[in-house]
């Protein structure tokens, strides 16, 4: 057959079977066979799309750092100057104008008057550390911490700069983050979906949906939404009159079908991959189930979360929820909260303590939690929104009353795990904490970093789409941000 | 195990290394081996452009020995005194991350160790740029096509058509063969799905069963080609590569395409109407041109032309909803040229957007001869947004009517704009009594000189204090009351617009007569770097050398300038190579899930090669030949055996090709997505034959999942109530609405297109997610029971059960089981065997007695029991494989 002409889908799909299922060989041992043999023929750069997609664990670039992330997505911009950017100067010229050109959002509101963080600032840990009274859980896992204090997106916009972060672009349409790791990656997980996010019960964050799509990725690799009430995970349980038993008898009744139609197809992977994953789907139900029931865990990690104080009960548990998430294979867990509280433009003194209080032990506890089980180690914590906040005062008339404006130029975002360095801070904003000024992390060296860590050189993680090349780091220059990195 | 590794090791051997492979011992040279790395990885610098990097020019050995600046880049025969290996071996060589092969500079250094031979003697002259050599050429796609010869043959090798001697001939001496003839329910089944998009009815089916004459199948073609649904289910493959989308993309607000839905009309009828392809291809690329009177004035058949054109506005465009500005403009430039390219062509233009490209000889000149072909009408240097290109169907007398409307509009808001302006300076004279003197004083003075008149000081001190800048869109931020008073005015003048005569338009491409636009190359294919002026014209490589099409920039016998007519024409000639493969390789795709060329938007060395290159050849010749026949070419293909036989697995082939390569069977195929949800409606016998008019809407669902559905937004983009559908929500899937960033939830799961740009090929997936789809959504939950409630009514008489089976013996039970015989008919088209009607049976009755041992289950259920079960049986079959796949 050595004159047999490249053979097209049926035998791709047939592979994706094989390694899924009957041989026990899996993607990475068959790569790395054809590799000795030096019978990859395809140059490597030239872009290809696979041919069929599965979710098979793939080969990684390099050694993997990081198994699996969380990531704490802090909707609205978080005030960095009240929160982890201690700014002396801003202080010390508080009630003064500030001496540059600043791009407002809401210009009827604007000024120039600088306002000095209303909230105090010390050195945490042993790492010394500065943050603010508003976080003392966060910072009393300072020590665990790598702050960047340098990230910007330039945009003031929160959509945009979402997108930036999220998916490379800030563009709408494009995959999200979680999309490209687990195209990358393959999924770990035998019966979850490998990316998951977690909205708020209160409701959708800013640009809902989008959040978590795969774009022109294939559907296998978008987020799938566990919900914090029924249907959890949509269309995961059956209604109420199938549940159980029925619908076990419904699915075996199915597989009867399925069955006898194969013995006529032999060989057909396509065919024998939809009875597999009917009986993936019907495993999720049962796993599903389970890693969503915190009341397995001890009082003692429950408390660590905050799950049973009114205030961070909800955002706990789904912090609690993500790390068993993570301990069962899961690749990428985002949690998103309602609309966008970390939006502060007026009554900053009453908003910012509020959200604060929400997420801060929460945060904490799961880095603890993860830490105290030795997950933290391959566990990528992020904690961040899409922009910061303005060093000026967003003008309600009433001084008492002001809040802060969006600011694209410069803001704070923390990991811990995975590979970050522990206990240190990176990165300058300017003296009023406006701009990003020294080792300035962008968008795309946080995507190039994360990719990173994942195993995965993000300039070789592509996708062919219309006849382009795309990657999430769209093309463009950016850094592997090395001196954070363990 | 061996057998498929084997299988596995040729899937990998992708193109250009096949033939490499047989041609192992060949010796290396210049043209065959080298070039085509250079090309890829040196000629951007030292080769493509008029200035080489070094004075070093890669194009031709003797240059190389010549050298550069930094001296000879080869010494032939000896590797190591050649300083083009070491530099590429140091990694020095190309600058920037990517870095030549290892395996490549072996090649080189095998090619300089034996000499550095050439093919042939070199050319003492050498033009600028790459040019093409013969290696280059001799690329499959690129040969001119030329009619294989059909193998003689007789019937008694169940040869039906040269298809089938064509495919006999390739299977050579392998022990392969074609499988017998499916039944005619098999076949009935898989044409209906195959043309329609749908399953027959039962008595559609019987029909054709009941028909025994010789020609009974060609026949069943026949009505289905003549049935217009025919034209949803085709004209949806077009729609995928003409990239089709309701909505505008590019900006978050992903603005509703309000007229697109007109080019979807057009092409369902020009399908259903069998329109010649060359004329279907020219009056999309050109139908404005094609016109004979006013384009002021149409008739239908000028509408007709126009709505074509409209395939040239499907690429994303956000220059009318805040995404202007010469970016943006030249995007809708090359996403129109990538759509053209690859649906007609088969190949991606745009990685000659900013070189040369690095695989193809195809140069940047030639991207932008192409570009000059749609530039007098895509031109961003007078640029139209979407609303802009909008083409009015008013006539005079309604004309009339709008403007005497209009001016009682503009009356009106004339007295707003006043109201509006004392308001304004209202809530800035507010503002400004905050200030203290002297500084009120400046500031009102400020703001008192007109915007271009105020001194740099004046600007300055505004700059200070921007909530002094009081405009109409920010006013609410002063006085919500005033604001709101605005507002009423305004629904006053939209409800006095409202009262307009409907105006009609159409979303097309036209020219601006008289403006003939200069096209230039762009630098690294950046628009702010101009550099020569290109003329319109063909590629280089689909004409023999030296006859390039050259297209005349400005035909004075029309009012546009004809260009991107007489390229239409140069494409639908019959002799261009690229557009005949590229037509039938998806034609080809459609009927049997894959292309004899597996990558139908890529026919250059990036994708792969044809599996039948010659089937391939013969079948573009076959196309032009026959008059651009699209239904004749469906009866051709349809009436092969290789199309007629079964696509059962045949222990006796899949020995010599497990992968059937060489279609000794049909291959079996999924769906797709639009045709899982038609066929399932249809099943239910719930289908709805509406055709044609705006789109289905759709909108996203309280837990976040696109459905059809009117939009009633609640504020921040998140979901309002439901509102009726009216029924619309059971016509066909190629009607509902193709909103860019909202991709109906039950049709992308099954791999239906995101359109960012178009879609060559639907690659099929297989998730966990289909399965939950299919066991829990509302979609087949409500599905279910609608196939059910059909089940309940009538039995036709026809449908019966064989006496004696276990399980079936009272009346009761004879009637269930016919009704189970009928699930089958519907869904799978054939009468269940006795073993499945009794497994079928039992199912039904554990069922209902695990239901009546767990009446709570039930409670406040609203559907019986006995219906439940039936309910249950019906998501099995819908959800099974032999509904799901085309046998």
């Amino acid at each position: 057959m050595t004159d047999s002409p490249a053979t097209p889908l049926e035998l791709t799909s047939r592979r994706q079977f094989l390694n899924r299922n009957a041989l026990g060989l899996g993607t990475v041992a068959l790569a790395t066979l054809l590799k000795d043999e030096n019978l990859l023929a395809t140059p490597k750069d030239i872009p290809r799309g696979p041919r069929s997609f599965d979710l098979l664990p793939k080969q990684t670039h390099h050694a993997p750092r990081a198994q699996a992330m969380i990531s704490l997505f802090m909707h609205g911009g978080p005030s960095h100057m009240d929160l982890f950017d201690p700014k002396p100067e801003l202080t010390k010229h508080d009630g003064k104008d500030y001496p540059g050109n600043i791009t407002y959002s809401f210009v009827k509101r604007a000024s120039k008057r600088l306002l000095g963080s209303p909230w105090k600032f010390r050195p945490r840990g042993e790492c010394g550390t500065e943050m603010s009274e508003l976080v003392p859980h966060i910072a009393g896992v300072a020590d665990d911490i790598c702050l960047v204090r340098s990230m910007h997106t330039n945009i003031n916009g929160h959509e945009s700069s979402i997108w930036y972060m999220n998916t490379g672009r800030s563009q709408p349409g494009r995959p999200a983050l979680g999309s490209w790791l687990t195209y990358g990656l393959g999924s770990e997980a035998q019966d979850l979906p490998s990316y998951v996010v977690m909205p708020d019960p209160s409701g959708h964050p800013v640009d809902g949906v989008r959040n978590w799509s795969n774009g022109w990725l294939p559907p296998l690799f978008q987020g799938t939404v566990i919900r914090s009430r029924q249907p959890r995970i949509l269309n995961l349980q059956p209604p109420k009159h199938l549940v159980g038993e029925l619908q076990q008898k419904n699915l075996t009744f199915l597989a009867a079908l399925n069955r006898r139609h194969l013995e006529q197809h032999r060989g057909e992977a396509d065919l024998e991959a939809r009875i597999a994953s009917y009986e993936l789907a019907a495993r999720m139900q049962t796993s599903a189930r389970d890693v969503l029931d915190v009341s397995k865990e001890t009082k003692a990690t429950q408390d660590l979360y905050g799950i049973h104080e009114d205030g961070t009960r909800e955002y706990g548990t789904r912090c609690l929820i993500a790390r068993r998430l993570i301990e069962r294979g899961v690749r990428f867990v985002q949690l998103f909260l309602n609309y966008q509280p970390w939006d502060n433009h007026s009554n900053i003194r009453a908003s910012l303590p509020s959200i604060c209080r929400k997420t801060d032990k929460p945060s904490a506890g799961l880095v603890k939690d993860l830490k105290q089980r030795g997950l933290l180690d391959q566990t990528i914590v992020h904690w961040g929104g899409e922009i910061g906040r303005l060093p000026v005062i967003e003008n309600h008339g009433d001084i008492k009353k002001c809040g802060r404006d969006h600011n694209g130029q410069g803001f704070s975002t923390w990991f811990a795990g995975g590979g970050f360095k522990a206990g240190i801070a990176y990165g300058q904003t300017d003296e009023f904490g406006h701009r990003s000024v020294v080792d300035k992390v962008s968008p795309h060296d946080y995507q190039a970093t994360l990719l990173h860590l994942f195993g995965i050189d993000h300039r070789q993680l592509k996708y062919l789409y219309n006849a382009q090349d795309q990657m999430l780091t769209d093309h463009k220059d950016c850094r592997v941000v090395r001196d954070i990195l363990v | 195990m061996p057998r498929l590794l084997v299988g596995l090791l040729l899937s990998l051997l992708i193109p250009g290394t096949a033939s490499r492979l047989s041609a192992a011992d060949a010796p290396l040279t210049y043209e065959g081996d080298i070039r085509p790395i250079l090309r890829t990885h040196c000629f951007d610098c030292h080769g493509a452009e008029k200035e080489k990097r070094g004075k070093l020019d890669l194009r031709l050995r003797r240059l190389m020995v010549a050298g550069g600046e930094g001296g000879p880049a080869i010494v032939p025969g000896s590797p190591q005194k050649s300083r083009l290996l070491a530099r590429l071996t140091a990694g020095e060589m190309p600058p920037g991350d990517k870095k030549v092969p290892a395996a490549e500079i072996e090649t080189i250094r095998k090619w300089i160790a034996a000499g550095a031979p050439t093919a042939r003697p070199e050319p003492d002259r050498l033009p600028d740029g790459l040019g093409i050599t013969p290696e280059e050429r001799s690329w499959w796609s690129f040969i001119p096509l030329k009619r294989p010869v059909v193998p003689a043959h007789d019937a008694s090798q169940r040869i039906r058509t040269p298809i089938d001697a064509l495919l006999k001939q390739a299977m050579g001496d392998r022990r392969l063969g074609f499988s017998p003839d499916a039944d005619s329910r098999t076949l009935a089944r898989r044409a209906y799905l195959d043309l329609l998009g749908r399953p027959p009815t039962p008595e559609e089916l019987a029909a054709f069963v009941a028909d025994t004459a010789s020609d009974a199948w060609e026949r069943l073609i026949d009505r289905l080609l003549a049935n217009p649904q025919y034209g949803e289910r085709w004209g949806r493959h077009w729609l995928d590569i003409a990239g089709y989308a309701d909505s505008e993309g590019v900006t978050n607000k992903d603005v509703v395409r309000s007229e697109a839905w007109k080019f979807r009309d057009y092409v369902i009828r020009a399908i259903n109407a069998n329109r010649r392809f060359d004329r279907f291809i020219t009056e999309q690329l050109a139908g404005d041109e094609l016109l004979k009177g006013s384009r002021d004035k149409l008739d239908a058949g000028g509408v007709e032309l126009m709505t074509a054109t409209g395939f040239l506005r499907m690429a994303a465009d956000g220059t009318g909803s805040g995404a202007d500005g010469p970016a943006a403009r030249n995007q809708v430039v090359s996403d129109t040229l990538k759509i053209v390219s690859t649906a007609l062509m088969g190949v991606s233009l745009g990685c000659a957007q900013c070189h040369d490209h690095r695989y193809d000889p195809i140069s940047q000149d030639d991207y932008y001869r192409i570009r000059a072909v749609f530039e007098p009408a895509l031109n961003p240097a007078a640029w139209k947004n979407p609303g802009q290109r909008k083409l009015s169907l008013y006539d005079d007398t309604k004309k009339a009517r709008a403007a005497s409307i209009e001016t009682e509009a503009k009356t009106l808001e004339g007295q707003r704009n006043k109201k509006r302006d004392t308001y304004i300076a209202q809530a800035l004279a507010k503002e400004l009594a905050g200030f203290d003197e002297p500084l009120r004083g400046k500031l009102k003075a400020a703001k008192a000189t007109a915007d271009k008149k105020r001194s740099a000081e004046q600007k300055a001190l505004l700059k200070k204090y921007p909530k002094l800048n009081v405009t109409g869109g920010n006013l609410y931020q002063y006085n919500q009351k005033h604001a709101d008073e605005i507002k009423a005015f305004d629904k006053r003048i939209q409800a006095i617009r409202s009262r307009k005569p409907k105006q009609e338009f159409l979303r097309v491409l036209m020219e601006v007569p008289g403006q003939v636009p200069v096209t230039k190359l762009f630098h690294r294919g950046d628009h702010r770097q101009p550099r020569h002026e290109v003329a319109p014209g063909g590629l280089t490589v689909t004409a023999p050398d030296g006859q390039r099409l050259v297209i005349e920039p400005n035909d004075k016998k029309r009012p546009s300038t004809g260009r991107r007519l007489a390229w239409a024409r140069w494409l639908t000639s019959g002799r261009h190579p690229l557009v005949g493969r590229a037509l039938v390789n998806r034609i080809w795709m459609h009927h049997f899930g894959r292309g004899l060329v597996n990558t139908p938007g890529e026919f250059g060395k990036m994708g792969e090669k044809p599996t039948h290159p010659v089937l391939l050849d013969w079948l573009a010749t076959e196309f032009a030949d026959s008059g651009w026949n699209l239904k004749r070419f469906h009866r051709l293909i349809m009436s092969s055996t290789v199309y007629r036989q079964v696509s059962t697995h045949s222990d006796a082939f899949a020995t010599d090709d497990p992968e059937n390569i060489f279609y000794w069977r049909k291959p079996v195929f999924r769906m797709d997505a639009e045709t899982i949800r038609d066929s399932i409606l249809a099943v239910n016998g719930r289908l709805i034959t509406k055709f044609y008019g705006p789109p289905v809407p759709v909108k996203e669902d309280a837990v976040g999942q696109i459905v059809i559905g009117i939009d009633k937004k609640a504020a921040s983009n998140r979901p309002g109530n439901d509102i009726p559908l009216k029924g619309e929500d059971l016509r066909r899937s190629v009607y509902i609405q193709v909103r860019r960033s909202r991709p109906l939830a039950m049709l992308r799961t099954f791999d239906a297109p995101v359109m960012e740009t178009n879609c060559d090929r639907r690659v099929p997936s297989t998730s966990a997610s289909q399965s939950l789809m299919m066991m829990n959504s509302k979609f087949i939950l409500d599905s279910s029971q609608d196939f059910a409630t059909r089940l309940g009514g009538t039995v036709p008489s026809w449908v019966t059960v064989p006496d004696g089976l276990t399980g079936i013996t009272t009346d009761e039970q004879r009637l269930t089981a016919r009704r189970v015989a009928w699930a089958w008919h519907l869904a799978y088209h054939r009468s269940p065997a006795n073993d499945e009607l009794v497994a079928a049976m039992a199912f039904l009755a554990d069922q209902l007695d695990f239901i009546k041992k767990n009446p709570d289950q039930q409670k406040g259920s609203k559907i019986p029991s006995k219906v439940l079960v039936l309910v249950n049986l019906c998501q099995a079959l819908l959800g099974s494989n032999e509904f799901l796949y085309i046998d």
